[in-house]
């Protein structure tokens, strides 16, 4: 992929430059040519321009009889004439290939026998015989030298256009080129943008399905701690069901069954003793079961409800540790679906817990109210407190994940010794808790 | 001399058979009837409309102090004797709120069944023993934990009089004629009792007196 992009770079910088430069090269070559027709041409048309003016110096010369001096300025306006189209022909002759200079150099040869002429016609008096025949012979050379430079003209047109045609060619090869090169990248980078789509696609597919299992997990996660919560919760009551009606209530049987045995008339001290001993035995046993079983779970929260429970735990806690343990409902009707019941229970509980143990708590308020659809409970404590955002142990966790199951939020306001405020805020709307929602 | 009528209500056989050979050794009652749950307590109680009923707080389909306020609701002068295992004061003052005038713990029924059976028969209140003493307990370390004066001592000698009789269940009516005086009397008295302590109902009244330890 990567690989592609840089060759698709790299030919998109190719065929920039190569556009740029072959644009410049045929730009050159083409002014090139154009620079060299209007060189030659502009040397044809100063040897003309000098082949009519010596013509008319010869025709003026011949016409005006003239003394010395005047042949002498005559001879020098010739010269001048002479030199002027010699060196525009060598300037010329020399910027021209070898190969190419063949006409030019024909032209400069004819050229020169005719000045050879020319200066002759000056050298004789013009009165004189052989004068003329010789004016005839320079006119004549004159005129073949100008047939000629008409021919170099030609030929030089020609160039021209053969150089024309050249350049067209190159410029018709060099679009190929370039078109051919376009072409491709764009074919490239059609194919490379295809294919990163279908990359593209494929990785978010991907990430797709890994965020659905990442969400089915945590799901599952959230299933199996609200199914160890209840289990626990389930097995604590059965336990303590079982303690408490049927090895509480037989060990209750026997006890009276001792009893009516001891309340038999006169029977002997020995088995009175024995019996005495049995009873103190059962009745411990008793205490114990009761103990253990309103430990697991309470049985005031199955029989009398939410309060009678909490106020039992709270006078526990109070006879046990020595906090004092205050329990409010205000405008509370009690009738909380079992759920709710235990979730509030052994949040209490477990805040008790905290009080007792780490807060250092002397009193604690509880307070369970009802308000708009929702139950609201709040435990404030007067202990040492902390910063909630760094200590959050495994308690708080429980009473997060038992709160948040039932739909509920819990706040936990604390700061180092100012005590601690927990709130907790459960729905009790009859519609079902949404569940498996991510949060 | 009539025979007091007691109707047992309790879940587990093996306690409803103890309480049974209990009270049969007894001449002067006999127990007409056995409910397995409260609902079976509620209509046995209308049909053979006993003295006393025996009732255990925890039961199936219809709870002890559920059944207890619906048989009160159809015949006031049934005393009820609520049975239980828990000493805490959860169940006590629910008990009394519903009406119950006796309050038994299970493990104790066999030495104290009869003493309440005796007390409710005569209109009293009867609280176990080990209740009475574990509510003493609790509203002593309750005060000296919250630093409450103790409002017992606001009363007068006339007052405290007055709450004993009422909390051993006399009416209004009953107090005036053991006093000795009208009973509207006792009524202003009792209003102020109930003032003094803070206290709201006859049930609270009741617990109140036994906490304090002045009815046995």
């Amino acid at each position: 992929m990567l690989f592609g992009f840089c060759a698709l770079l790299a030919l998109m910088a190719l065929l920039a430059f190569d556009s740029v430069h072959a644009l410049n090269e045929l730009e050159s070559s083409s002014s090139a040519v154009r620079q060299d027709y209007l060189k030659r041409e502009r040397t044809l048309r100063d040897i003309r321009f000098s082949l009519y003016e010596s013509g008319n110096l010869l025709r003026e010369y011949s016409l005006a009889k003239p003394d010395t001096s005047a042949r002498e300025s005559y001879l020098k306006q010739l010269h001048d004439l002479r030199d002027r189209a010699h060196d525009s022909l060598e300037s010329c002759l020399r910027s021209l290939p070898r190969d190419q200079n063949s006409a030019f150099q024909n032209l400069g040869n004819e050229l020169a026998s005719y000045w050879l002429l020319a200066d002759r016609i000056f050298l004789v008096d013009p009165t004189e015989a052989n004068s003329l025949s010789l004016r005839d012979l320079a006119l004549s050379q004159r005129a073949s030298v100008l047939t000629l430079t008409g021919e170099v003209s030609e030929l030089n047109e020609l160039d021209f256009r053969q150089a024309e045609a050249q350049i067209s060619r190159v410029f018709a090869k060099t679009r190929h080129r370039i078109r051919v090169v376009a072409i491709s990248a764009f074919s490239l980078g059609l194919l490379l943008a295809a294919s990163t789509i279908v990359y593209l696609v494929r990785l978010e597919r991907h990430a797709r399905e890994k965020y659905e299992e990442t969400l089915r997990s945590q799901h599952e996660l959230k299933e199996l701690s609200k199914r160890l919560v209840d289990a626990q919760e389930q097995e604590r009551r059965a336990i303590s069901r079982e303690l408490h009606d049927q090895v509480g209530q037989s060990l209750t049987a026997l006890l009276m069954d001792l009893q009516n045995l001891s309340d038999t008339p006169a029977p002997a001290s020995s088995l009175a003793s024995g019996l005495q001993r049995i009873k103190l035995l059962a009745e411990e046993c008793v205490n114990e079961v009761r103990n253990m079983a309103l430990l697991l779970r309470p049985s005031m929260l199955d029989d009398l409800g939410l309060i009678a429970a909490l106020e039992w735990q709270g006078r526990e806690v109070s006879k046990r540790t020595g906090l004092v343990v205050d329990v409010i409902d205000d405008k509370f009707a009690d009738d909380l679906p079992e759920d709710h019941r235990t979730c509030v229970y052994r949040v209490v509980q477990e805040a008790l817990h905290n009080c007792v143990k780490h807060a250092h708590a002397r009193r604690v308020r509880v307070v369970v109210q009802e308000q708009d659809q929702h139950l609201i409970l709040s435990i404030e404590d007067d202990g040492i407190g902390f910063d909630p955002r760094r200590h959050r142990g495994m308690g708080f966790l429980g009473m997060h994940e038992r709160v948040s199951r039932l739909g509920g939020h819990l706040i936990v306001d604390s700061l180092p010794g100012r005590g601690t405020r927990l709130r907790v805020e459960l729905p009790l709307s009859a519609s079902p808790v949404p569940q498996g929602v991510p949060s | 001399m009539r025979k007091l009528r007691i109707l047992l209500a309790d879940d587990h056989s093996v306690m409803r058979s103890g309480l049974r050979a209990l009270l049969e050794r007894q001449t002067n009652l006999e127990v007409i009837g056995e409910a397995d749950n409260g609902r079976d307590a509620v209509s046995l109680s209308s049909s053979l409309s006993p003295d006393v009923v025996v009732m255990d707080v925890a039961m199936p389909l219809l709870n002890g102090i559920e059944a207890t306020k619906s048989i009160l609701k159809q015949s006031p002068s049934t005393s009820i004797v609520m049975l239980s295992m828990h000493s805490d004061e959860s169940y006590v003052m629910r008990s009394l709120n519903a009406g119950a005038r006796g309050y038994l713990l299970k493990d104790s029924a066999a030495a104290e069944l009869l003493s309440a059976l005796d007390a409710v028969s005569q209109g009293k209140s009867f609280f176990s023993s080990a209740v009475r003493r574990l509510l003493a307990e609790d509203y002593i370390r309750v005060l000296r934990q919250k630093g409450i004066v103790d409002s017992y001592d606001l009363l007068t000698a006339r007052e405290r009089e007055i709450l004993q009789l009422l909390a051993e269940g006399k009416t209004n009516k009953e107090v005036a004629a053991d006093l000795n005086i009208s009973p509207y009397t006792v009524e202003t008295h009792r209003a102020h009792i109930l003032e003094k302590l803070g206290l709201h109902t006859p049930a609270e009244l009741i617990l109140y007196a036994v906490r304090k330890g002045i009815i046995h």
